[in-house]
């Protein structure tokens, strides 16, 4: 192996090269949100399950702190505003943070097709043999795609790094959706509100967490009813403990 | 399944696409090409759109700060710009002062930002946002001009056709294609490196190349460049040069070196913004810390050296300056774009009222670029066919060819009204002609038409050195010819290219301004001197490669400032380099239209003389905005430091001045 193949490759065969480079892309293909139901509609869901579980300890604290039950709505909807802009504007950054490692990842391919053509001559090589292509199949495979660049880049893009091209929203939509998601689940905790001062802010909350976890589940073709279960027990259980500590601390405070 | 297929093969198809113009726009992340098709429009000219909607926002948040109960959600609407238009200005900000550079936008965005902390986040507002906006528009600029390159090599393929030692053919990379390789090109390719033709005759167009319309018949031994459509037979040549050493490449090497040479103005402007950036701060650091000292005034507060200081700063900060420029262009932008001239920046009307010379390509600038047949002349007297009947011949046998000759001839016989005849056994010889039989007065006769060589050849010696003589003498008056022989009887069509609409009395115009006025052309003596005399020009030179158009070019540019007018792919990089390129729209390549700084979009060249007493009147408003501006800043930032004038004034004189440009500006609209 010549010094040029070997600072290409890291000591390794071609084989060993490819399953390495695969690995990277599938990291730098990874989803932010944590799964790999992509774009606006996980970035919507997941921001509509976290504005129905701020919203709720939002009003506790309210509660809590004795603020009139009409002042409690306007800041609600105030916060929920503020809460709007993060989500739709972190959302949109984490999108663009992915797209911009993606886009790193293709220019650094690109570096190697111009610059180390036969170490990737011989990587297209064993992806092909491994395909069933060999002689002088194999050979004509390999002139005619070496013959292109931009189509050399597109199968090594997505053969050896196993990377998905035009197949992600922009961050920009992404970001639309959280916005969509905090706007509807605001507007669904604050009308069970009004509808219901007492406890109406669960009633919604528990809805807007149901539906979401409902479409996630549905998208990535997981159990919808567990799923529903286990985030609205997970929401009880939060819901619970902010409750139950301030309540608590409310008797103390009264005792002292 | 053959649905499934096609499908895939769409998306690929797609993907390679989105490649290609991620690479040919720059690598802008907005259009990656991992996104979705439907979501790349979302990121189409986002800095503008964030810019347009800082704007609205700024002007809401104005009307609600005039009603005390609306401050807060005029000062919500605040955080809002200067979250959009503040946030790219302050990373910029921050990563030149991290590369150790101070410019002007550092200062613009200091003192946006510092003047939150004086109560006046209004003013900071409206500097960052027609900060983003005169940053939108040189994004647009920048991304035009990289589209000459992207141009230039979508030109040239990518692949050739290799011709293999067992005779077999296979696509390469022209990368990979060493020097001595032998690749095919057929009919209707373009050509992917320069080489030299071992097999095969055929007409190559040159078009893009050398802006002539007139296809050059490539035979055994003749070279032939990369970019060159070959138009009939096929040609398997020798590669002479590799991929970066082609034709092509070197055009293209040529225009970048050249656009890297032309703005010497920016780059002047970039050297004065950085020294007065860089004073304006350090000014303002001195005051504030030595004012407490040297006139005992307090640090903070209202009368506070810290506050005077930020006045000072704000006050002196460019707004009227950074304005004054760009909008009194933008007004002749309009008007010029109104007339069907569109001009890339208007740093172009700048560099053109600072030229005294024109210079000229030929084919498609003075002239129409279109052949035009002027007459058909009988040779002897042999011949038993009437003009009309020859005419009617070489109808009929053109009207099946794709050649500007063909064009030329079927357009007189429609002209004429003459009807085509029957024409049996045709034939066309790539690179050479056509051949066929006519029925004529119940005889069958062979005809040819096309080049005259390939016509002598066909003649007793008496004959041929008499067609011959004739040609040289048609030649040197400048037209181009081609024969048709009927029998044994030639017939000479004789072609010209014809001046466009007014250029003589817009060359006149010109001239009468003092400037000098030059054609430069890479056609021969004749048809250069033919066209010169015709429109009024007196100083020509002829038979120029692209190289010596740019040497020309660059000496008259260095000189006394030159407008060079262009339209093929050989007049890019003297376009760029001139002081102001101008393409010709509708016939220019488009690497000449992207390496010019303006498009004639109708080819309407009768209005340079226009153009040129637009460019002088923006000229004279700019300097009169720059005295505006400066006048300004000086009234309103030294009363502002002493104390004299309070902060809402010096406010008011600042804006006012940034209001007078704008009005001064506005009479550039004008038509």
């Amino acid at each position: 192996m010549s010094d040029n193949q070997s600072a290409h490759f890291k000591g390794k065969d071609a084989i060993g090269h490819v399953a390495e480079a695969q690995a990277h892309g599938i990291i730098s293909a990874a989803e932010v949100h944590g799964i790999e139901t992509p774009g606006y509609l996980s970035a919507g869901c997941d921001a509509g399950r976290e504005t129905a579980i701020f919203l709720p300890f939002l009003w506790l604290l309210m509660t809590f702190l004795h603020i009139p039950a009409a002042d409690i709505v306007s800041s609600l909807a105030i916060f929920s505003l503020g809460w709007l802009f993060w989500k739709l504007g972190r959302s949109a950054w984490l999108g663009w943070f992915r797209l911009e490692r993606l886009n790193r990842v293709l220019e650094e391919e690109r570096w190697e097709i111009e610059h180390h053509r036969q170490q990737e001559r011989d990587e297209l090589g064993v992806l092909y043999a491994t395909k069933g292509f060999e002689g002088k199949l194999l050979e004509d495979v390999l002139d005619v795609l070496m013959a292109d660049n931009s189509r050399l880049l597109k199968v090594m893009v997505e053969e050896e790094l196993g990377l998905s091209l035009a197949s992600s929203e922009h961050p920009l939509k992404q970001g639309m959706g959280a916005a969509m998601g905090v706007f509807l689940s605001a507007l669904v905790c604050l009308a069970a509100f009004f509808v219901w001062p007492a406890y109406g802010i669960f009633f919604g909350s528990f809805i807007s967490i149901s539906i979401s976890s409902y479409l996630m589940a549905r998208f990535a073709g997981n159990e919808v009813i567990p799923a529903i279960i286990w985030n609205l027990g997970l929401a009880i259980l939060s819901f619970g403990c902010v409750y139950f500590l301030l309540d608590w601390m409310s008797v103390l405070a009264r005792n002292v | 399944m053959s649905s499934l297929f096609s499908a895939q093969k769409n998306a690929s198809e797609t993907a390679l696409q989105f490649i290609e113009e991620y690479y040919e726009e720059g690598g802008q992340s907005a259009i990656s090409p991992f996104l979705r098709p439907e979501s790349r429009y979302w990121g189409a000219q986002l800095t503008l759109k964030a810019a347009f909607i800082a704007a609205v926002m700024l002007f809401i948040a104005f009307g609600f700060s005039f009603f005390v109960q609306m401050k807060p959600l005029a000062n919500f609407l605040l955080v809002l710009v200067y979250f959009l238009a503040g946030i790219p200005s302050l990373i910029e900000a921050v990563e030149d002062l991290l590369d150790g550079e101070i410019n002007i936008d550092i200062l613009m965005t200091l003192a946006a930002f510092s003047s939150i902390f004086i109560g006046s986040g209004m003013e900071g507002a409206l500097l960052l946002v027609l900060f983003s906006l005169s940053g939108a528009m040189e994004d647009a600029v920048t991304s035009k001009a990289k589209g000459a390159i992207s141009a230039l090599h979508k030109l040239s393929p990518t692949k050739a056709c290799v011709v293999q030692s067992d005779g077999s053919l296979i696509d390469r990379a022209i990368k990979e294609v060493p020097v001595g390789t032998l690749i095919l090109v057929k009919a209707g390719q373009i050509v992917p490196l320069d080489g030299r033709v071992i097999e095969g005759t055929s007409s190559v167009n040159l078009v893009h190349l050398t802006g002539e319309n007139m296809p050059v018949t490539k035979t055994l031994g003749d070279t032939v460049p990369a970019g060159g459509r070959n138009l009939e037979g096929a040609l398997k040549l020798e590669v002479t040069h590799t991929s970066s050493d082609s034709t092509i490449s070197r055009i293209i090497e040529l225009v970048t070196q050249a656009q890297e040479a032309r703005p010497k103005l920016q780059r002047w402007f970039d050297k004065v913004s950085q020294s007065y950036a860089t004073t304006i701060i350090v000014l303002t650091i001195l005051f504030a810390l030595s004012f407490p000292i040297v006139f005992s005034m307090p640090l903070f507060g209202v009368e506070g050296s810290i506050y005077r200081s930020l006045a000072f700063l704000i006050a002196a900060s460019p707004c009227a300056l950074i304005i004054a420029i760009p909008i009194a262009y933008l007004s002749a932008i309009s008007a010029c774009a109104r007339k069907g001239i569109l001009l890339k920046g208007g740093i172009t009307l700048d560099a053109l009222s600072s030229c005294k010379a024109v210079a000229f390509d030929k084919t498609g600038t003075l002239t129409k670029g279109e052949l035009k047949c002027i007459g058909i002349e009988k040779l002897n007297s042999s011949g038993s066919e009437s003009v009309d009947e020859a005419l009617a011949i070489a109808y009929a046998m053109e009207k099946n060819a794709h050649h500007p000759i063909a064009t030329a001839v079927t357009s007189y016989a429609a002209s004429r009204n003459v009807a085509s005849v029957s024409v049996g056994e045709f034939k066309s010889i790539p690179g050479y002609g056509l051949e066929g039989v006519v029925q004529l007065q119940q005889s069958k006769k062979n005809v040819y038409i096309g080049r005259p060589n390939y016509i002598a050849d066909k003649l007793p010696v008496v004959e041929r050195s008499f067609l011959l003589q004739r040609i040289r003498e048609i030649e040197d008056q400048g037209e181009l010819l081609a024969v048709l022989l009927i029998d044994k009887s030639p017939y000479i069509f004789r072609f010209r290219d014809t001046p466009r609409f007014k250029i003589a009395e817009t060359l006149r115009a010109v001239q009468k301004r003092g400037w000098r006025t030059i054609m430069l052309t890479g056609d021969h003596e004749a048809s250069a001197r033919l066209i010169a005399n015709e429109v009024g020009i007196t100083e020509y030179h002829s038979d120029l490669s692209p190289e010596d158009k740019l040497r020309f070019v660059s000496e008259i540019a260095q000189k006394t400032g030159l407008a060079m007018i262009g339209d093929g792919v050989n007049d890019a990089p003297a376009l760029a380099r001139s002081t102001v390129g101008i393409c010709m729209g509708k016939v220019g390549s488009t690497a000449a239209i992207d390496a010019a700084d303006a498009v004639l979009l109708q080819d309407n060249i009768e209005l340079l003389d226009w153009l040129i007493d637009r460019a002088e009147m923006t000229s004279r408003v700019v300097k009169q905005n720059l005295f505006l501006a400066v006048s300004a800043i000086l009234c309103a930032s030294l009363p502002a430091l002493a104390g004299y004038v309070p902060l809402w004034l010096a406010v008011v004189m600042h804006e006012g001045g940034t209001v007078l440009v704008g009005l001064n500006a506005l009479r550039l609209l004008k038509k």
